[in-house]
C-alpha cells in the first residue's frame, strides 16, 4: 500500500527546511541570537492556522449554502487542524518570549492576549458541536458559529494589535517582515510556510477520510 | 557564549553552576572532544548545534513514521470498507 506521491514530497520537503533552518549561517541579532531560527517554526504555525480556519470558513458557508453532511466534516476537520497549529503557535511564542522579552505571558502583549482569545472561540466551536445529538442541527449551528469565529480572527490576530503598542514584531516602528528582515531568513522561511501548510493538509486528509469511514460505518449498522 | 537571561540561583543551598562547569566528574565527554574520533569531534563542533539539529531530527522523523503508518490504515480500511459495500450490494 503506497501514499499518495505528494505525501512524500512533503515529508522529505520539511525535512529539508528543517536541516537548513539549523544550519545556515545568520545575521547575528541582539537578544535574539540564535532564537531567530524561531521564524522558521513559529511564525509558520500562525500562517498554516490562517489557511486551515480560511478553508473550514469556506466549507462552513458552502454548507449553509448546500446541507451536506460530508461538507460539514470538511469544515470540522480543517478547523482540529487549524486549532492545532494555533496552539503550537502560543506555546512556542510563549517559549520564545521568556528568552527574548523575558517573560512567559504578559497581558501587557495584545496580540499574545488576543490571539489566545481567538483559540478560545475555536475551542468553543467544538464545545458547541458537542451539545447537539442532531447531526443536522449540529452542522448547522456548527457552521453559523464557525463563520462568526472565522470573522473575527483577522481582527484579532492582524487589525487591532497593530493599532496598539506592541512589544511583538507587526506593531507600529516594529515591522513584522519588512526590508529590515535579513534576506538569508527569507529563503527558509517561505519554504517552511508551504511545508507546513502542506503537512496541515496532509494531516487533514488523514482525519477526514477516518471521519468519512466512520459515518459510512455508522450508516451500514442503522 | 553568555546566558545572561538564566543565571544560576546562588542563593539556593543546592546551588551548583552547571552552566560553566561540568556537572561531577562523571560528564567526561564534555571536556576533551580533541580526543575523541572525527566523527564525534565534527558533530561536536559550532556549540552543539548539531545535537540540536539530531534531536529535532529524531522526533521529526518519529512523528512522520507515525503519520505514514495511520495513513496507510486508514487508507486499508477505506479498501475493506469498499469491498464489503461492493458484497453487500451483490448480494441485494
Amino acid at each position: 500500500m503506497r501514499l499518495k506521491p505528494w505525501k512524500y514530497v512533503v515529508a522529505l520537503w520539511m525535512t529539508g527546511v528543517l536541516i537548513a533552518g539549523f544550519l545556515i549561517p545568520i545575521p547575528e541579532i541582539p537578544i535574539l541570537l540564535e532564537s531567530s531560527r524561531n521564524l522558521f517554526l513559529h511564525v509558520p504555525m500562525w500562517f498554516t492556522m490562517a489557511v486551515c480556519f480560511a478553508a473550514g470558513f469556506v466549507y462552513s458557508i458552502m454548507y449553509l449554502n448546500n446541507p451536506d453532511p460530508a461538507t460539514d466534516r470538511k469544515a470540522e476537520s480543517f478547523t482540529q487542524i487549524g486549532l492545532l497549529f494555533g496552539i503550537c503557535g502560543l506555546i512556542t511564542g510563549s517559549l520564545w518570549a521568556r528568552f527574548t522579552w523575558g517573560s512567559w505571558w504578559t497581558f501587557a502583549e495584545p496580540r499574545m492576549n488576543l490571539s489566545a482569545l481567538g483559540m478560545m472561540i475555536y475551542v468553543a466551536y467544538f464545545v458547541l458541536r458537542t451539545a447537539f445529538d442532531n447531526p443536522e442541527k449540529r452542522a448547522k449551528i456548527a457552521a453559523v458559529f464557525n463563520v462568526f469565529a472565522a470573522t473575527t480572527i483577522p481582527f484579532l490576530l492582524y487589525i487591532i494589535p497593530r493599532q496598539l503598542p506592541s512589544l511583538h514584531p507587526g506593531a507600529e516602528g516594529n515591522p513584522a517582515f519588512s526590508e529590515i528582515t535579513a534576506p538569508e531568513l527569507r529563503y527558509i522561511f517561505y519554504p517552511a510556510v508551504v511545508g507546513f501548510i502542506a503537512l496541515a493538509f496532509w494531516l487533514y486528509d488523514i482525519l477526514y477520510r477516518y471521519k468519512e469511514m466512520k459515518h459510512q460505518l455508522e450508516q451500514q449498522q442503522a | 557564549m553568555n546566558f545572561l537571561l538564566i543565571q544560576a540561583q546562588e542563593d539556593s543551598v543546592a546551588a551548583v553552576d552547571t552552566l560553566t562547569k561540568s556537572y561531577s566528574t562523571d560528564w567526561k565527554a564534555s571536556e576533551g572532544f580533541e580526543q575523541a574520533g572525527p566523527l564525534i569531534q565534527a558533530a561536536a563542533s559550532y556549540d552543539l548545534i548539531f545535537i540540536v539539529l539530531g534531536v529535532s531530527l529524531i522526533i521529526w522523523f518519529v512523528l512522520l513514521f507515525f503519520i505514514i503508518r495511520v495513513d496507510k490504515k486508514v487508507g486499508r480500511l477505506e479498501n475493506e470498507l469498499k469491498q464489503s459495500k461492493k458484497t453487500v450490494q451483490h448480494e441485494t
